[in-house]
């Protein structure tokens, strides 16, 4: 991974193995997220409460309003900024380097973010005093923290 | 490529490492404090005499995934807070838990809830104490 600022965007080169890695994370993240639709309790999956978290922890009623008002424009929106990385992806052939404008880098900050969301939720990552688990889950998740803050380095 | 198969096919259905442990969610951990202070005020204030124009707040909640650089960040992209101001209001979410990061009417305060949401911020709205 190699992430440069540029005058109009950031350049990101990555091997055919992450470009890999992060294509398959994304396309299961949509399908996550997208479950949503259909579902609006999170009882099922608690990852997904950290991406769509409880606006109103003591007022279920509120809560509830707040999930029916927000819910499918935020998993358009996070379904957007994930399709942002899919799509330069896909544009580029393995061994290319991936210019990203100012714009669409802006979008893959959040996706990453859920992605991290979710992994932290399944490796057991609750509180900032938990390790991170020494597997290749975890090297994923370390992988995806380096990305992401290499990206905010050249935005900002 | 077959050890990245295999740890992707372990991410969506839940593995064993969070079954293991008791599943603790950020939520019950970190606001049960808070939130019965919270309770106590809200029983006082949530009354229909109030005032309307009482403020409500964005509060933004610390959370063991996101990063320093990226909270700063985004408390300076999508509020337009300036470097010194985003960098004091992450610090603040690190170091006490949570931070106000805007005060106003309600309907605001759920846009930047639902603004933080996306941004995979852990966001709550409550009325300004």
């Amino acid at each position: 991974m190699r992430i440069e600022p540029e005058i109009t965007g950031v350049l990101i080169e990555l091997t055919p193995m992450e470009r890999r890695l992060l294509t398959t994370l994304l396309a299961q993240y949509d399908e996550l997220v997208h479950d949503q639709l259909d579902d609006g309790d999170l009882a099922g999956d608690p990852a997904l409460a950290r991406l769509f978290p409880n606006a109103y922890p003591d007022d279920e009623e509120a809560a509830a309003e707040f999930r029916r008002y927000t819910r499918d424009g935020l998993v358009e929106r996070k379904a957007a900024n994930s399709g942002r990385i899919s799509a330069a992806l896909m544009a580029s052939s393995d061994d290319e380097r991936i210019t990203v404008a100012r714009d669409d880098a802006e979008h893959w900050l959040p996706a990453l973010t859920d992605l991290r969301l979710v992994l932290a939720e399944r490796l057991g990552i609750h509180r900032d005093s938990d390790p991170i688990p020494a597997n290749e889950l975890g090297d994923v998740y370390e992988w995806l923290g380096e990305l992401q803050w290499a990206l905010v380095e050249a935005l900002d | 490529m077959v050890v990245v198969a295999q740890l992707v096919e372990r991410w969506l259905v839940v593995p064993d490492v969070a079954g293991s442990s008791p599943v603790i969610h950020p939520m019950d951990v970190a606001s049960s404090p808070v939130l019965s202070s919270t309770d106590l005020e809200r029983d006082t204030t949530t009354d229909s005499r109030v005032a309307p124009d009482v403020p409500w707040q964005t509060i933004v909640w610390n959370d063991p995934v996101n990063l320093m650089s990226y909270v700063t960040h985004v408390f300076r992209s999508y509020f337009g807070y300036s470097k010194a101001e985003a960098e004091r209001l992450m610090l603040q979410v690190h170091n006490d838990g949570r931070s106000v990061v805007a005060t106003g009417p309600r309907e605001e305060m759920e846009r930047h809830t639902e603004a933080m949401h996306e941004y995979g911020l852990w966001a709550t709205v409550d009325r300004a104490s």
